[in-house]
């Protein structure tokens, strides 16, 4: 067993003309937090699919827990997802369940537990994220913040070992981030996980990373932890942990020159 | 000249791509079955496909046996053989209408309910969420549906025929005065067990099957958006409906044998 839980060696992946990935390498070490951060629309998500299978890359090595992703077979697939958990920038509730049977729903599903046992983790887990006077909730009647907790909740029932966030600290107010992010810091070491943490708050993020990625134009364009990082060499990078608007990070989309496009036919 | 040979490729290829993948996600949400726990989701899509379905199709049913009579009356009356209304209006129903009128209400219904709620459970990451848990969505939401479908649509025929009888004899009988002794027996003879009600089942069966293979890819393959969940709904209720259409006429005509 190495000491990556996660390897990606010259990962390319395209859609359509458009690039997303070209030559990408990351390790995610195992028992640690690690920050993907970068630009929107550099494809972290998209990575965090690849990942767990549900986009197969176009080539290049993508090794989770020792076994080669995008060759395993669907069965083999679902098999490995067992182990992993996957927090949603959308929550992905399960609209027709209560938040109490979200939560049971992979317990009910992966083990045979009796009810009372299954009664008893759903009411530990909700408990964990502060919800458990929620459980008779439906998730139409839960904020956006709320819902991200019950879905943290969902994530860890069947205690993975693997977790990816995505975007978890989004619409949360500021007590809730606290807590989330106090959570992923505790889950990770308590349950001696292992976390890949895709988010744009810098803050919350560099605090409980042990380590981080920046992406950029396909590629790693910085990786270390959050001090190496904010004193990169690079501007790029050193322009995304600050935050700075002005830098080699475009914030325009490619377009042609503003004048260009005001003085030209409609 | 070549830009619409190149247009009529392409869609020829998106379509027989369309077709490949409704293969891979019907064939896949069959396999493997049946598993711990499928009864109760299938019984649960059966209450929301079939039981759900009824108001219309007993609303649909009565009103089209009782214009049936109402015309089958009124022809047959000119040459004095009203009593064979009943005979008239069940071989009707039995033979085609029923399959038909069902599955056209059928898709209309049930179909674009479940393409939409597997559209939104896509674009919503439901069924991305349930992949990440190690839980397939084409057995877990796609299968039950797809024989919630086809369970369904035999047994909502059955009723429309019944109820549609039903109506014709309310009309024909109660109402227009046609001899019940006449009405009925005339049916019970002319009608025959495998010919009419046996062939008219097939029928009715294989509309179940292409029916609930369509709604259920189309919400499956649907672009998770409210505009992509709204063009998959149509396209459900509209090749749904040509399906069934297109598929009566082959059917009668292998079904129902010499024409010539």
């Amino acid at each position: 067993m190495t000491d990556n839980l996660i390897e990606i060696e010259g990962l390319r992946f395209s859609r359509g003309d458009r690039i997303i990935f070209d030559g990408l390498d990351l390790v995610v070490p195992r028992g640690r937090i690690t920050a993907l951060m970068g630009p929107s629309g550099t494809g972290k998500t998209t990575l965090l699919r690849i990942i767990g299978g549900q986009i197969r890359p176009d080539s290049g090595r993508v090794i989770v827990d020792g076994l080669d992703v995008p060759n395993l077979s669907r069965g083999e697939l679902f098999e490995l997802r067992k182990n992993m958990g996957m927090l949603f920038q959308s929550s992905a509730l399960f609209t027709d369940l209560s938040v109490f049977e979200n939560v049971a729903f992979p317990l009910r599903v992966h083990t045979n537990l009796p009810d009372e046992m299954i009664r008893d983790l759903v009411l530990m887990k909700l408990n964990s994220v502060g919800l458990r006077g929620a459980r008779d909730l439906m998730p139409s009647q839960l904020s956006g913040g709320m819902a991200r907790r019950v879905a943290l909740a969902r994530t860890i029932a069947l205690d993975p070992k693997f977790i990816m966030y995505d975007e978890p600290f989004t619409g949360q107010d500021p007590i809730a981030m606290g807590v989330l992010v106090s959570l992923i810091r505790g889950l990770n070491e308590s349950l001696a996980m292992t976390s890949l943490v895709v988010s744009h708050d810098i803050h919350e993020t560099a605090s409980i990373a042990d380590q981080m990625y920046i992406i950029s134009d396909g590629r790693v364009i910085g990786e270390g932890t959050p001090d190496i990082l904010r004193d990169h060499p690079s501007t790029m990078v050193r322009q995304f942990m600050l935050g700075s608007p002005d830098g080699p990070v475009p914030f325009h989309y490619p377009a042609d020159t503003f004048l260009d496009d005001v003085m030209g036919d409609a | 000249m070549l830009r619409y040979l190149r247009l009529l490729g392409q869609w020829a290829l998106g379509w027989i791509g369309a077709l490949g993948r409704a293969s891979t996600v019907g064939f896949q949400s069959l396999a493997g079955l049946p598993r711990r726990g499928d009864m109760t989701l299938l019984l649960k899509q059966v209450y929301q496909i079939g039981v759900l379905s009824l108001i219309i199709i007993v609303l649909s049913a009565f009103s089209i046996g009782a214009v049936l009579a109402l015309q089958g009356y009124t022809q047959l009356a000119r040459v004095g053989a009203e009593e064979s209304v009943g005979l008239g209006v069940a071989l009707v129903l039995l033979r085609e209408l029923g399959p038909v009128v069902t599955g056209l209400l059928f898709a209309g219904r049930a179909g674009s309910a479940v393409t939409a709620e597997i559209g939104l459970m896509k674009a919503t990451d439901q069924l991305s969420s349930m992949e990440m848990m190690g839980v397939d969505p084409l057995h877990r939401i796609v299968a039950p549906r797809l024989w919630a479908g086809i369970i369904c649509m035999p047994l909502l025929t059955a009723i429309f025929n019944s109820v549609a009888i039903g109506g014709s004899a309310i009309v024909g009988v109660d109402w227009l005065g046609v001899d019940a002794g006449g009405f009925w027996g005339g049916m019970q003879d002319g009608v025959q067990r495998w010919e009419d009600i046996g062939k008219g089942m097939i029928k009715s069966g294989v509309f179940g099957v292409v029916i609930s293979w369509i709604a259920v890819f189309q919400g499956y393959d649907s672009t998770p958006t409210a505009e992509g969940i709204s063009v998959a709904t149509t396209k459900t209720v509209v090749y749904s409906s040509v399906a069934v259409l297109a598929l009566d006429f082959i059917l009668t005509l292998v079904m129902y044998g010499d024409f010539n």
